[in-house]
C-alpha cells in the first residue's frame, strides 16, 4: 500500500505548526502498514498533482495567502483533476478561502478571483475573529476542538464541514453556526494549526475515507497512538468547564 | 483647566494606588475620561523614545534608562511595563507639573506593539526603536504581519526610526520613510552565525515585500540574519551601529570596531538589546564612555531565572513564554548548553496567565529537539496539558525512554523531592511557575 501526500507551500503556508497535521497522518498510516511519501511544492514549482493521493495546505498571512493563490491558480485544473480522480484535499486556516470563488479586500475593495472549486466567497475584515472552537459534524461522532484566528468572513457555504458550532466563531464570524466546507473528497476548515493532532477522530475519518478511495481493506480497529485521545479529552473538558464558568464572551475583537 | 484636573486626579489615584499596590493603568484611564486629549496638551521633553517589538522591550528600556540617567538626564519611563495608552497616560500625567509640563529630559516608553497607534495619535516619539517581530501570542496578537501593520500605522513621518537591520520584516518600516530619519543596528557575521536556518519554522523563508524566496548569507538566530531578496531587491541595510565582533562563550562583544563590552548574560538576545539601547542612546547624545560603563556587565533584574532547592536537587526555573517559540527556544538552548547531567521538567498547566485558551498549536513551533543532548538524562512532562506535550515529544528527537509523563505539578515536585540529586531545570511560563515554586526552597 503506497500513498503520496502533497504538501503545498510548507515554507510559508504554515503559520501555526501545520506540518504536524501531515506528521500525525503519516504516522497513523504507517502504523497500518501504508508506505507514505511526502512531496512538497513551493510557489516556484509545478505541484505534482497527478501522483498525489492527499493534498494539503495550511494557513499563512494574508499577503502570503495571495502569493499562494497566484502560484496555485495556473494549476487549478490539475488540482481539480486530482480531486475528481479521488485524491483527498484538506485546506486549513485561510487556505480554505482559496477554494472558493473570491476574496475581497477590506480597504481597497480589491477582488481576488480564487480557484472556484467551491461556491463560497470571502470578505476580509479589519477586526480579528478569533477564539477556541467546539463544533459538531455529521461525519463522525465526537465534537471537534480547535482554534480560529482570522480577519475574514466567508459567505455562501451550503455544505459546511462542521454543521453546528457550539462555541467560537464560524464561517461568517459570529454570524452563523456553521464552519468549514466539505464536498466529496475536499475538506476545508478555517481552524488553524494541527487540527488533526487535536482531533484523533478526524484522522480516523480521513483514514477510512482514504482506504475506501484506494480500495484497500480496512482493518477492524484503527490504530490508537499514545496520548492523542487523552490530550483531546483534556482540551474538550477544559473548554466545557470554561463555558460552564463563563458564558462565551464576544468572539469578535475590535 | 481639564488638563489641570486630569493631572491632579492622576497624581491622587497614583498615590492611593501606590499605597494599596494597585495597577498602574487605572489613574491614566480616569484622567483620560476627565481630559480625553490630555496627552496632546501636555508639554513633553525634547527626547521621546519609544521601544516596541515582540521580544526584549522591557530589557532594552531598562538599559536605555540606566544609560541616559548615567548621562545626567532625567528619564521618565514606564518601569512597570504598563505599555498601553492608559499606562502611558498614568506615567506622563503623574510626572507632570500642575501646569502640564513633563518633569524630565527624556520620556522613555515601552510601547505595546498593537496599541502604539492609539498612544501616538496624541504625540509622536522623536525616536522609535523596533527590536524584532516574531510569532508571539498569536491567539491574542495575531501573526507578525498584523503586528507590523499595527505598528506601521503608529509611525509619524517626523520620527527617527531605529530599526533592527537583521529582521527582514522590521526593516520594511523604512519603506516610504525619509531615509535620513532611519538608523539601523545589526550584527555582523560572527561566531554565532550559521549558513543554515535553525528552528522548526522559518518566517524569513519568503521576502516580506514580494513573497519571493529570500536568500540569506548567514543566520544569527530564527529569521534574524543577513538577507537579500533576488526578486525585488529588499535586503539588509548596512548598519549605523554594529556589533562587529562577538564571543558569546567568552562573553564579550565589540561595537563599531572600537568599544568592547562584557556580557553578564551570554545570550544573543542580550546582544541585540544592548545594541538597540546603545544605538538610541548614542542618537540621544550619550557618549561612548558612559554607555560602555553602564552596559559593561550590566545585570538585568528581570526575575525570569529563579534558583531553588528541591530534595537533593539544585533547581533553576527558566520562565518561558508560552505562545512565543523564539523566547521559549532560548531557554531550551540554555539548558542544552549547560553540559552537566540534569533533568528537565516541562510544565504546561495554563496556556496564558492573562486569558483562557485551549490552543496548543504553538507547541509544534518549539524546537524540543534541542533537549536531545547526552547530559539531559530525563525530560518530565507535567501539568494539565502533559498529554499534548507527550504527543509533541513523540515527534521530537528526544528518545522515548528519557520521557517521564506525569500528572499534576505537585506530583512532579514530590517525585523530585524523594529521588535523585542531579540538577533540575524547570521550563514553564508566568502562569504556572508559582504552582511549582510553592513546593521548593528558594535560594
Amino acid at each position: 500500500m503506497e500513498f503520496t501526500i502533497l504538501h503545498l507551500y510548507p515554507d510559508c503556508m504554515s503559520l501555526y505548526g501545520e506540518y504536524a497535521n501531515l506528521a500525525v497522518l503519516r504516522r497513523h498510516l504507517a502504523a497500518m502498514g501504508v508506505s507514505v511519501t511526502v512531496e512538497t511544492a513551493l510557489f516556484e514549482d509545478t505541484p505534482p498533482f497527478d501522483r498525489a493521493d492527499f493534498i494539503y495546505m495550511g494557513a499563512g498571512t494574508e499577503r502570503t495567502q495571495k502569493a499562494a493563490l497566484a502560484a496555485l491558480l495556473p494549476h487549478k485544473e490539475a488540482l481539480r483533476a486530482a480531486v475528481d480522480r479521488g485524491a483527498v484535499a484538506l485546506f486549513t486556516g485561510n487556505a480554505m478561502e482559496l477554494l472558493g470563488k473570491s476574496i475581497t479586500e477590506e480597504e481597497s475593495g480589491k477582488v481576488w478571483p480564487c480557484l472556484g472549486l467551491a461556491d463560497f466567497t470571502t470578505e476580509e475584515v479589519v477586526y480579528q475573529v478569533q477564539g477556541d472552537v467546539v463544533a459538531r459534524t455529521s461525519l463522525w461522532g465526537s465534537f471537534v476542538v480547535g482554534f480560529m484566528n482570522k480577519r475574514s468572513e466567508t459567505y455562501g457555504v451550503t455544505t459546511p464541514l462542521f454543521g453546528l458550532v457550539e462555541r467560537g466563531p464560524g464561517n461568517a464570524g459570529d454570524g452563523g453556526p456553521e464552519e468549514g466546507y466539505v464536498d466529496g473528497n475536499v475538506f476545508a476548515t478555517h481552524l488553524t494549526g494541527p487540527i488533526l493532532v487535536k482531533n484523533p477522530d478526524f484522522v480516523d475519518f480521513l483514514i477510512r475515507r482514504i482506504f475506501e478511495l484506494k480500495g484497500w481493506a480496512l482493518p477492524e480497529a484503527l490504530p490508537v497512538l499514545p496520548y492523542e485521545r487523552e490530550a483531546y479529552a483534556v482540551t474538550l473538558k477544559e473548554l466545557a468547564d470554561q463555558d460552564a464558568d463563563n458564558p462565551p464572551g464576544p468572539y469578535l475583537q475590535g | 483647566m481639564r488638563l489641570f484636573l486630569a493631572v491632579i486626579l492622576c497624581k491622587a489615584l497614583r498615590f492611593i494606588g501606590g499605597l494599596i499596590g494597585k495597577g498602574s493603568s487605572l489613574p491614566g484611564q480616569f484622567a483620560l475620561k476627565v481630559c480625553p486629549d490630555a496627552l496632546g496638551r501636555v508639554r513633553l521633553p525634547a527626547h521621546i523614545i519609544a521601544v516596541t517589538g515582540s521580544n526584549g522591550k522591557t530589557s532594552t528600556v531598562e538599559m536605555i534608562a540606566a544609560i541616559l540617567t548615567a548621562s545626567g538626564k532625567r528619564v521618565v519611563y514606564n518601569k512597570e511595563g504598563s505599555n498601553q495608552i492608559e499606562g502611558v497616560a498614568t506615567l506622563i500625567l503623574s510626572n507632570c507639573t500642575l501646569g502640564g509640563r513633563v518633569k524630565g529630559d527624556v520620556l522613555l516608553l515601552e510601547s505595546d506593539e498593537r496599541y502604539a497607534r492609539h498612544t501616538f495619535q496624541w504625540f509622536h516619539p522623536t525616536h522609535f526603536v523596533i527590536t524584532n517581530l516574531y510569532r508571539d501570542q498569536l491567539t491574542r496578537n495575531g501573526h507578525p504581519e498584523w503586528v507590523y501593520d499595527a505598528v506601521k500605522a503608529a509611525i509619524h513621518p517626523d520620527t527617527t526610526l531605529v530599526l533592527n537591520a537583521d529582521d527582514p520584516l522590521v526593516s520594511c518600516f523604512a519603506r516610504g520613510h525619509d531615509p535620513d530619519k532611519v538608523k539601523w543596528f545589526g550584527l555582523d557575521e560572527c561566531s554565532v552565525s550559521t549558513k543554515e536556518h535553525h528552528g522548526v519554522y522559518h518566517d524569513g523563508a519568503r521576502c516580506p515585500v514580494c513573497k519571493g524566496r529570500m536568500e540569506y548569507s548567514c543566520y544569527h538566530y530564527a529569521h534574524i540574519g543577513h538577507y537579500a531578496c533576488p526578486h525585488c531587491g529588499h535586503r539588509r541595510h548596512d548598519a549605523d551601529f554594529s556589533v562587529t565582533a562577538l564571543d558569546l562563550e567568552g562573553g564579550t562583544l565589540t561595537i563599531n570596531g572600537e568599544t568592547r563590552i562584557s556580557l553578564a548574560f551570554k545570550s544573543i538576545y542580550n546582544v541585540y538589546n544592548i545594541l538597540a539601547a546603545w544605538s538610541v542612546c548614542a542618537l540621544a547624545g550619550a557618549d561612548k564612555g558612559t554607555m560602555a560603563g553602564v552596559i559593561n556587565n550590566y545585570i538585568l533584574k528581570n526575575g525570569r531565572m529563579i534558583t531553588f532547592t528541591l530534595g537533593k536537587h539544585h533547581g533553576t526555573l527558566l520562565t518561558s513564554k508560552h505562545e512565543n517559540s523564539v523566547a521559549y527556544d532560548t531557554n531550551l538552548a540554555y539548558i542544552a548548553a549547560t553540559g552537566k547531567p540534569c533533568t528537565v521538567l516541562v510544565i504546561v498547566d495554563a496556556i496564558s496567565r492573562k486569558y483562557f485558551t485551549g490552543e496548543t498549536s504553538w507547541l509544534w513551533d518549539i524546537d524540543f529537539d534541542r533537549l536531545n543532548a547526552p547530559h539531559i538524562g530525563r525530560v518530565m512532562l507535567y501539568g494539565k496539558y502533559c498529554n499534548d506535550l507527550a504527543v509533541r515529544f513523540k515527534y521530537s528527537q528526544v528518545p522515548a525512554d528519557k520521557i517521564d509523563m506525569g500528572g499534576d505539578i505537585r506530583e512532579a515536585a514530590a517525585l523530585l523531592a524523594d529521588h535523585g540529586d542531579e540538577d533540575v531545570y524547570v521550563v514553564t511560563c508566568f502562569s504556572d511557575r508559582d504552582k511549582l515554586l510553592e513546593h521548593v526552597a528558594r535560594r
